[in-house]
C-alpha cells in the first residue's frame, strides 16, 4: 500500500495548480475550475487523513459527501452567474468588469 | 499493483489539472478537468472510498462537468482571453506553488504517515450510511435546505435574465 | 511444460480472462449488439406489417447487420473540414467503453460478472451519468447545425431523466438493503421486486428507454427533425461507433432491469440461470422496441415537463410507499 504521504502529495500539488489558475487567470469560467480543484484537494486531503488512524474515521466520508455536494451546488450558482453576466457585459473577462467601481 | 495504480492515477490528476487551468480552448480545459475529477476519483478507490468515489464521478463528471460544458458553448468557447499584463500576480503565484511544492517535499517522507492498515470494518458501507444518517442528520438536513437555496437562487437569476 | 509461455497461457485460460474477452464481455458485447440491430428492425417490420431484413441468411435475414458492418467499414472514413478531430473521434468511441463497462458489472448466473463490486448500482448509473458530456462534446465538435442541436437536447434530456432513475433505483435498494448487484439478486429469492416495486419499475423503464434516446424519447437523434442529430457528421466506421452505444445500452439497462426487478438469473432450476437472465432481459429489449414502434416522438418542452416534474414526483411517492413497505407505519 502507497505511503499516506504521497496522497497528501498529491492533494498539495492539486491545492498549488488551484491557487495558480485563481491568480493568475482572468476569465470567469478558469477561475471555477480553479476554485473546483481546490475543492477536490480538500477532499482528498480529508480521505487521506480519515484513513490515518486505525480503525479509520468514517466521518471524513461523510464530510467529503457533504463538499461534493456544496461544489456542485456552488458551480450551479456560479455558472448561472457567469451566464448573466456574459449577457448583461458580453465579456467574462472579470478584470474588465468594473461597474461596481466606485 | 497499488503502487503502480496511484502513480497512474496521480499522474493523470495532475496532467489533467494543468492541462485545464492552461490549455488554450475552454472547451479542451472542461474536458481536462472532468479527467482530474475522474483521476481524484480513482485516488478514492485506492483509500478503500468506494462510495464517495462513485458520487464524486456522478457528481462532478454527471453535472459539474456538463453545467461547465454547457456554459462554456453558451457563452463562447473564445470570450474572455485576454492575455495577463501582470508579471507580478505570476510572480506571486509562482512563489506560492513553489512555497506549497516544498512543504510536499517535507511532506513527502514516509515514515511519518505510515501506509494505512487494511481497513476491515472501518470503511464499510454500512457504517458510511449508518453515520451519514443518524449521527449527521441534522448536518444532511441543513445541506438539503443549502441545496434547495442554490436551485431557487440559479432559477431566480435566470428569471431576472427573461424579464429584461 | 511450456516453459516460459506458461504464465500468458495461465493469462489467458483464467476465468476472469475468458469472462472479459468471451462472455460476458467483449465478444459477446459485439455480436449481441448487432443482433440487437437485426431484431429491431425485424419486430418494428412487424409491427408496421411489412416484412424487415430477408436475405442476408437463409434464417430471415438475420445476417443483415453483419453486412451492413462490413458496407460501413469499407466507407472512407474522413473527419470534416472546421471541426475538431480529437474529439469527433473521441466522444463515439469512448461512448462504446462505456457501454461496454457497463455490462461487465451486471451478474448473468452465480459467478458470471466480470466486476462484483460493493456498490454495483451506483456505480452503474454513475458510469451512465458520462454519457451527456460524451454527447455534447460530439455534437459540439462536428461544427454543424444539426447536431450541436442534437448535442444540447441530449444534455437537456438525459440530466433531466437521471434524478428520476436514481431515485426510482432506490426503492430497490431499500427493498434489498445493500447496493450490491449479486446481493439484490439474492434479496429477490423470496418474489421479485418487480410487484412491490410496480410504480419504481415503470419510472425506471421510461427514464431509462429517455436515458438511451430511443423512441419515443430519441429527441437528440431525431431523424425526420435534425437528421440524426449528433451523429449527423460521422463517416463510415465511427458512424458505427456512434451508433453502437445505443444498442449496447439497450442491453445493459435491459440486463439491468431484469437483475433488479425481475429477480435477474433466479428461475425453476431445471435449465441453468444463465438462460432465465437472457430470456427475462430479451422480453425487456423486446418491451423497449415495441415501445418504438407504437408511440409518436414526444416534443421536447412535453419531455422536460414529465421528467422534472410528473416522473420526479412519482420517483418520491414510491420511495415514500417503499418505506411503509420495509419499516411500516412510523410510530411517535
Amino acid at each position: 500500500m502507497e505511503p499516506l504521504s504521497s496522497f497528501f502529495a498529491v492533494s498539495v500539488i492539486l491545492l498549488g495548480i488551484g491557487i495558480y489558475g485563481l491568480t493568475t487567470k482572468r476569465n470567469a469560467i478558469r477561475i471555477l475550475f480553479s476554485v473546483e480543484l481546490i475543492y477536490n484537494a480538500a477532499n482528498l486531503n480529508i480521505i487521506a487523513f480519515a484513513r490515518l488512524r486505525s480503525p479509520p474515521l468514517v466521518t471524513g466520508q461523510v464530510l467529503v459527501l457533504f463538499t461534493i455536494a456544496l461544489a456542485a451546488m456552488e458551480a450551479a450558482v456560479g455558472l448561472s452567474i457567469i451566464i448573466l453576466v456574459s449577457r448583461l457585459n458580453a465579456e467574462i473577462d472579470l478584470s474588465k468588469l468594473s461597474k461596481l467601481k466606485g | 499493483m497499488t503502487d503502480l495504480l496511484f502513480l497512474a492515477f496521480a499522474a493523470v490528476t495532475i496532467g489533467a489539472a494543468i492541462l485545464a487551468i492552461e490549455a488554450r480552448d475552454l472547451v479542451y480545459g472542461a474536458a481536462a478537468l472532468g479527467i482530474a475529477f475522474l483521476g481524484v476519483a480513482g485516488l478514492f478507490f485506492l483509500l478503500d472510498a468506494a462510495y464517495v468515489g462513485w458520487f464524486q464521478i456522478a457528481v462532478y463528471i454527471g453535472a459539474v462537468v456538463v453545467l461547465i460544458l454547457f456554459t462554456v458553448m453558451l457563452v463562447g468557447p473564445k470570450m474572455g482571453e485576454t492575455p495577463l499584463g501582470l508579471k507580478r500576480v505570476s510572480l506571486l503565484a509562482a512563489i506560492l506553488v513553489s512555497l506549497l511544492l516544498g512543504m510536499t517535499g517535507a511532506l513527502a517522507n514516509a515514515t511519518a504517515f505510515p501506509g494505512p492498515d487494511s481497513c476491515g470494518s472501518g470503511c464499510s458501507l454500512t457504517l458510511l450510511s449508518t453515520s451519514l444518517l443518524k449521527s449527521y442528520g441534522v448536518q444532511l438536513e441543513f445541506m438539503s435546505l443549502v441545496m434547495a437555496a442554490a436551485v431557487i437562487g440559479a432559477l431566480a437569476l435566470s428569471k431576472t435574465d427573461r424579464g429584461q | 511444460m511450456l516453459g516460459p509461455l506458461q504464465p500468458l497461457v495461465d493469462m489467458i485460460t483464467s476465468p476472469l480472462f475468458l469472462m472479459i474477452v468471451l462472455f460476458p464481455g467483449l465478444t459477446s458485447i459485439a455480436i449481441i449488439g448487432a443482433l440487437l440491430g437485426w431484431l429491431e428492425r425485424k419486430v418494428t417490420a412487424r409491427v408496421q406489417l411489412r416484412i424487415g431484413p430477408l436475405y442476408a441468411s437463409p434464417a430471415g435475414g438475420i445476417l443483415q447487420m453483419f453486412a451492413d458492418l462490413i458496407k460501413l467499414s469499407f466507407k472512407e472514413l474522413f473527419v470534416p473540414e472546421n471541426s475538431d478531430a480529437f474529439f469527433f473521434i473521441m466522444a463515439p468511441t469512448t461512448g462504446l467503453v462505456i457501454g461496454a463497462a457497463l455490462v461487465g458489472l451486471i451478474p448473468f448466473a452465480p459467478g458470471l460478472q466480470i466486476a462484483n463490486i460493493e456498490v454495483g448500482l451506483p456505480a452503474f448509473l454513475a458510469i451512465i451519468t458520462l454519457s451527456p458530456s460524451l454527447v455534447l462534446l460530439a455534437g459540439w465538435s462536428a461544427n454543424s447545425k444539426f447536431p450541436f442541436i442534437g448535442g444540447l437536447r441530449a444534455l437537456f434530456q438525459q440530466t433531466a431523466y437521471e434524478i428520476p432513475l436514481w431515485l426510482s433505483a432506490l426503492g430497490v435498494i431499500m427493498m434489498a438493503g445493500s447496493l450490491n448487484l449479486a446481493q439484490i439478486v439474492a434479496a429477490q429469492s423470496a418474489g421479485w421486486f418487480i410487484i412491490p416495486q410496480a410504480l419504481g419499475a415503470f419510472i425506471f423503464l421510461v427514464t431509462s428507454v429517455a436515458e438511451m434516446e430511443r423512441l419515443p424519447f430519441d429527441l437528440p437523434e431525431a431523424e425526420s427533425e435534425i437528421m440524426m442529430g449528433w451523429q449527423a457528421e460521422y463517416p463510415g466506421v465511427l458512424f458505427l461507433a456512434a451508433q453502437g452505444p445505443g444498442f449496447v445500452k439497450l442491453y445493459a439497462f435491459s440486463a439491468l432491469f431484469t437483475t433488479i426487478y425481475l429477480g435477474g438469473f433466479l428461475g425453476p432450476s431445471f435449465l441453468p440461470p444463465l438462460f432465465w437472465m437472457l430470456l427475462k432481459t430479451l422480453v425487456i429489449i423486446v418491451l423497449i422496441m415495441l415501445l418504438r414502434s407504437t408511440f409518436p416522438r414526444v416534443r421536447l418542452d412535453q419531455l422536460l415537463r414529465a421528467g422534472w416534474t410528473t416522473l420526479l414526483s412519482l420517483a418520491i411517492v414510491n420511495i415514500g410507499v417503499t418505506y411503509l413497505l420495509v419499516v411500516g407505519l412510523p410510530t411517535f
